[in-house]
This record gives structure tokens, C-alpha cells and sequence, in this order.
């Protein structure tokens, strides 16, 4: 039996603008199994970026719920204060977005063991130790001392992963993680999210405009007007049949 | 009981952490100084120079603004600057400091970290941390102020950005400008006298950009000195001095502001070519009826242009200041000196250009000539004046 990591019941994100109410969230019921890769697929102002948001707890909902069943806890991340909320995040949940956003004076190695200093959940040997491992995972542990400027865009937003999973998140929300890399270079940014998936045993939810990218999850779902659809029939279908 | 083998190693032989050194003989004005900056890289198509011998300098207080096309060179320029790289010749210093002699990388990294503040396109805010907590991340980095304080400071530098409002929002729920704004006031977090900034517009609207060039001013005005690679020009209108790279080398500044509708290659040419000359308080620079052989740009001091008509006293017909230029009528019309120039009451340094060099890129560059032509003009005309020979 497959378990619930991530569940959003009933979940509605309206926005108040001068032009009036905005529902950017529309009744969204979800739920992630642990070791899923799922990605959620739709246009710019669908509502990806805000599903997202609800399920780190980055932005308030208006109404519904979000259950995290994560570090043996299960939390209605909504009704956490903004300090539990942080604290929640940072053990539970690893970020990457589109730009990197690696600090530029630091090297890689410094950037991955930046947020464990912060987080204090590990000795300073510890977390370069931790760090070196996580460049060894993407790959990139020969370029350690480098400042970012020195390492291509691909191997940033490698890091940028690295640094994500700096304190061991059972789950990784993606938010347009490939967009800003060449199809070539984002494959290796799948090939490090599957591998994790699959031998390390964590959850991703990506969200992309790239519709071309829906074969690499192990689920996919389109979202549209903020309203979730499952994909159509003709989607569905087994994709990598074996030629007989 | 057993006695475990003693896995201590001996003392390491570590070589010394110097941090950067102080330089005996550094300008007391300037808080950077580049000597003969060469920088190489090298890649599988070869080595290539992409710093050529930069001479730079500084002064405390100064908002410098560098542009130079794409590949000119700019960001290796800036890199060196801020220590993210470093010159294959040359020594710069900054605050006094020889930043790359016997200085390892993280002597230089903590030393960064109090010194300068810098600011990117791509705003580098750590997306699980509020914007407050952003802004004490360069605090306890290089641990300045005690820590009950690092809040309370971090809260003024978002005050002073308009941001106090967004103080514990995380970066993804604010505006791009508003990200832009809270890397600013990261980079001052540490107080440094000296903030740079690579093209800390280049990602946002005007509105936004307007917002982030009046706060510099405003760090300006209390004594930071601020240098910004930027390609908008209505940035670099805004600062002191605006320094212009081409294909690795800089251009001497009196030529860019005396000509600046030259192509960037054009103003190189003439930054190779061109003599510096020294005249003393009423020598005289070019004879009345004598062939003009050279274009002159005034670099520091004032000219009087001086006709002398015989048997009287002679007139004044105009005085030129910094970066105003002399020579062009007669050099364009291939003639010869209609008045006296002679240097004012002060020492006069101009640039001097060979004739045959400027007549050959004034006929590669009509709007040139049409901007010198309207230039002299309006001189004319605001001095009351017209060409003596022409009454």
C-alpha cells in the first residue's frame, strides 16, 4: 500500500487585487505517496507557483487544509505560527527554484553548508562532510572550492539541489527548476531527481509550463484556471511500451 | 585493557593565512587602486588576454558607473575588484590593501566580507530565509555586532530600502524589484565603505531601477563609494564618473567626455595615440595663423581663446573648461588657427590627438562631426560670438 506523504484537502487561494477577487486556487485535492515524482504541468497563471506555496506553507490559504506526514509527524501546516512553520520547512523540505540564487562570495561547497550552519543540526565537521557527500551526489564534489561564477548554469542549479537537501528533507519542491538550463543540461537535472526518487527514497512535486517534460515524472497532473485535471486518456497510456 | 594506536597526526605544517597587507606607498584618496591589471584565461582554443594593462584609480566617495560591450571585459574588471577572481598580473588595491599578494582565499573571503558589499542582476536572496534574515547573513558570516544586536541592525537597512513591512516574508512573495532592494540592503549589512554592483538593474523596471540608483545616491551622500557595471545610460548619467572599457583596455576618461558619440573603438584608438601635454598659467598652446597639427581636449584647467587685433587690446572671445575641445573648425576645414589659445591662470593638461588621426575617423563617423559642428555652434552663439574671419 502506497502512503500519503503530502495531502491538500479542499484547498481555495483567493487573492484580493483593486480589479476585485482573484481565485487563484480552486477546491484542490491532492495526494502525494511517498517516492512519487510528480509534476504539475501548466500555463504561466495557472495557479503552479501558488500550489507550491501552499504546500511549503511559504503563502497563507484561504481555505482547506494541508497535511505533511514527514520525520514521523503528521502537521496541518496552516495552523503552524510562522517561527514553527520555518523551523518545519527547513527539516522537512528542500527548495529549488528556476535562478539559483547561490551566494556569489561563497564557495559551492560553503553554499551547501550554509543552511545546515543555520539550521545547527550538525557540527561544523559534520556538515562538510554532509556537504562534500551532497557535491558527490550531483556529481560536482572536483569543483567544490569553486566560486559559483567558475561552474556553468547547470552545475549551479545542481548545487542549488544540493544545498536543498542539506538538512535531509523527506520531500523537494521544484518550482521551474529547468527553466532557465538547455534540454541537454536539464536532462542531468532529471537524472539527479530520479536517482533520488528511486534510491534515496524521496518525494518530489515539480511544477512547469513545459509540457514536454511530463515522461519524466512517475505521475503527472495539468493544472488549469487553478483547478487540478488528471491527464487525458490519450496521456495516460503506457509510454515506454517495448517494440514486440 | 587494550591501548588503542594513537591515530594523532603530527602537527600540521601549515603556511601562514596572511590576511591582506597594507600598502606603504597607496593613494590616501583612493580606496581602489589597479596597477598594470593583466588578466589571461586559457581554454581549448588557446590563451586569451582579456585585460590588457588597466591603470585605475578610485577616489573614497565616488559613484563610478563602468560600461563597455558585451565581452569588453567589465565583469573580469569587477571580479578583480571584489576578489571573485583573480589577476594573472598586476596588484590591486583596495582600502589601502594589496588584496592578492600572500593572500589566501578565505583570509580574502573574511576580509570581503567587512570591506565590501556587492549587489548581482540575479539577486542571490537564500529563498528559505526571510528577507530579515537575509540581511544578517553577511553579520554573522564574518561575525560583526553582537548578536542581540544583528535584528535590530538588519531591520534598519529594510527600513532604509522601504522594505520593514516585508521584514519576515520569505523572497518568492515579494516583487522582483523588492528582492532586488533586500540584496541591497544585504550587501551594507557589514557597513563596508565600498559597495559594487554588476548591473543591479539589468533585471527590473524603471520605476524599480529609478528607486535603487536613489538609494545608492543616498549611500553615496554619506561618504560610500559605489561602482556599478550598468548598459543604461540613463543610470550612468546619474554618477560621478562613468569609465568606459573596450576590448579589455580603459579609455582615457577627458576623451569619452569630450567625445562620446565615438564608437568605443574609435575613443581606444585615440586613447593610444593621443599625447598628454602640460602648459603653465598664460603659455601659449596653438599661435593665431599657425597649421593646426592637432585636436585638443581639455583634461584639467582653463583655456582662453584670445584675438588680437592689431594695434589694439586684445579680446577674450571665450573660455574652455574640462572636457570642452579646441582645434576642430581649422583640423575639419583643413586650415589654420583663427585666434591665439593660451593657457588661463592655472597649469593646463589637455589630451592632443595628431590631425591625420582625427580627420580619418571624423570621415568614418558622420554623427561626429554633425555632434562637434552643433557643439561649436551653440559655443559661438552663447559667447554672442561668430568667426572673426567671417565679419
Amino acid at each position: 500500500m502506497t502512503i500519503p506523504i503530502i495531502e491538500l484537502r479542499n484547498v481555495h487561494k483567493t487573492y484580493s487585487t483593486v480589479a476585485g477577487d482573484f481565485p487563484a486556487l480552486k477546491d484542490i485535492n491532492l495526494s502525494v505517496n511517498t517516492g512519487e515524482f510528480l509534476g504539475v504541468v501548466g500555463k504561466s497563471g495557472a495557479g503552479k507557483s501558488t500550489l507550491l506555496n501552499m504546500i511549503n506553507g511559504v503563502d497563507g490559504l484561504s481555505s482547506g487544509e494541508v497535511l505533511v506526514y514527514a520525520n514521523g509527524q503528521r502537521v496541518s501546516v496552516h495552523d503552524l505560527n510562522e517561527d514553527e512553520k520555518a523551523l518545519w520547512r527547513g527539516r522537512t523540505m528542500g527548495v529549488v527554484y528556476q535562478s539559483f540564487q547561490l551566494l556569489p562570495m561563497l564557495s559551492l561547497i560553503e553554499n551547501i553548508t550554509l543552511p545546515m550552519d543555520l539550521a545547527g543540526n550538525f557540527k561544523p565537521r559534520e556538515s562538510r562532510e554532509r556537504a562534500m557527500e551532497l557535491l558527490r551526489l550531483v556529481e560536482l564534489e572536483e569543483h567544490a572550492g569553486k566560486l559559483p561564477a567558475f561552474v556553468s548554469g547547470g552545475q549551479q542549479q545542481r548545487v542549488a539541489i544540493a544545498r536543498a537537501l542539506a538538512n535531509d528533507p523527506d520531500i523537494l519542491v521544484a518550482d521551474e527548476p529547468t527553466g532557465s538550463l538547455d534540454s541537454v543540461t536539464a536532462d542531468h537535472i532529471f537524472d539527479v531527481f530520479s536517482h533520488l526518487v528511486a534510491d534515496r527514497g524521496k518525494t518530489i512535486v515539480m511544477v512547469t509550463h513545459d509540457m514536454g517534460l511530463k515522461s519524466r515524472f512517475t505521475r503527472y497532473l495539468t493544472i488549469t484556471d487553478g483547478e487540478l485535471e488528471p491527464p487525458s486518456v490519450e496521456d495516460s497510456k503506457p509510454k515506454r511500451s517495448r517494440k514486440k | 585493557m587494550t591501548t588503542m594506536p594513537d591515530k594523532r597526526k603530527a602537527p600540521r605544517q601549515t603556511t601562514p593565512k596572511a590576511a591582506p597587507q597594507r600598502v606603504s606607498d597607496a593613494s590616501l584618496e583612493a580606496i581602489i587602486e589597479m596597477r598594470g591589471i593583466i588578466k589571461r584565461f586559457s581554454n581549448a582554443a588557446g590563451e586569451f588576454t582579456v585585460l590588457k594593462g588597466v591603470d585605475l584609480m578610485i577616489n573614497r566617495g565616488e559613484f563610478v558607473s563602468i560600461v563597455g560591450k558585451s565581452g569588453s571585459g567589465k565583469s573580469t574588471l569587477l571580479n578583480m575588484i571584489t576578489g571573485i577572481d583573480h589577476p594573472s598580473e598586476g596588484q590591486v588595491i583596495v582600502n589601502h590593501n594589496d588584496i592578492y599578494t600572500d593572500v589566501s582565499e578565505s583570509a580574502r573571503s573574511k576580509w570581503r566580507g567587512k570591506n565590501l558589499g556587492i549587489v548581482f542582476q540575479f539577486f542571490q536572496l537564500l529563498p528559505m530565509l526571510t528577507l530579515l534574515e537575509n540581511v544578517m547573513l553577511p553579520m554573522d558570516y564574518v561575525d560583526m555586532y553582537d548578536f542581540d544586536e544583528r535584528p535590530k541592525r538588519a531591520m534598519e537597512l529594510l527600513k532604509l530600502v522601504g522594505l520593514e513591512k516585508f521584514a519576515n516574508k520569505l523572497p518568492v512573495l515579494v516583487s522582483t524589484g523588492q528582492q532586488q532592494l533586500a540584496a541591497i540592503a544585504r550587501a551594507m549589512a557589514c557597513d563596508p565603505p565600498l559597495l559594487i554592483a554588476d548591473e543591479p538593474t539589468g533585471n527590473l523596471d524603471t520605476r524599480s531601477a529609478d528607486t535603487i540608483i536613489e538609494i545608492f545616491e543616498h549611500f553615496v551622500e554619506q561618504g560610500k563609494t559605489i561602482v556599478m557595471v550598468t548598459h543604461d545610460p540613463s543610470l550612468t548619467s546619474r554618477t560621478h564618473r562613468n569609465i568606459i572599457i573596450s576590448d579589455g583596455e580603459l579609455i582615457d576618461e577627458t576623451i569619452s567626455r569630450g567625445l562620446p558619440q565615438l564608437r568605443h573603438r574609435h575613443m581606444l584608438e585615440f586613447t593610444k595615440i593621443a599625447e598628454r601635454r602640460l602648459y603653465q598659467p598664460q603659455e601659449t598652446i596653438v599661435s593665431r595663423d599657425e597649421k593646426l597639427d592637432h585636436f585638443y581636449i581639455i583634461r584639467k584647467g582653463e583655456v582662453e581663446i584670445v584675438l588680437q587685433k592689431q594695434r589694439s587690446k586684445e579680446t577674450i572671445l571665450s573660455r574652455l573648461g574640462a572636457d570642452e575641445f579646441f582645434g576642430e573648425a581649422e583640423l575639419v576645414r583643413g586650415g589654420k588657427s583663427i585666434a591665439n589659445v593660451r593657457a588661463g591662470k592655472t597649469p593646463v593638461e589637455v589630451v592632443a590627438i595628431p590631425r591625420a588621426d582625427f580627420n580619418r575617423v571624423m570621415d568614418e563617423s558622420p554623427i561626429t562631426v554633425d555632434a562637434i559642428s552643433k557643439i561649436v555652434q551653440k559655443r559661438l552663439q552663447e559667447h554672442r560670438m561668430a568667426d572673426p574671419r567671417k565679419r
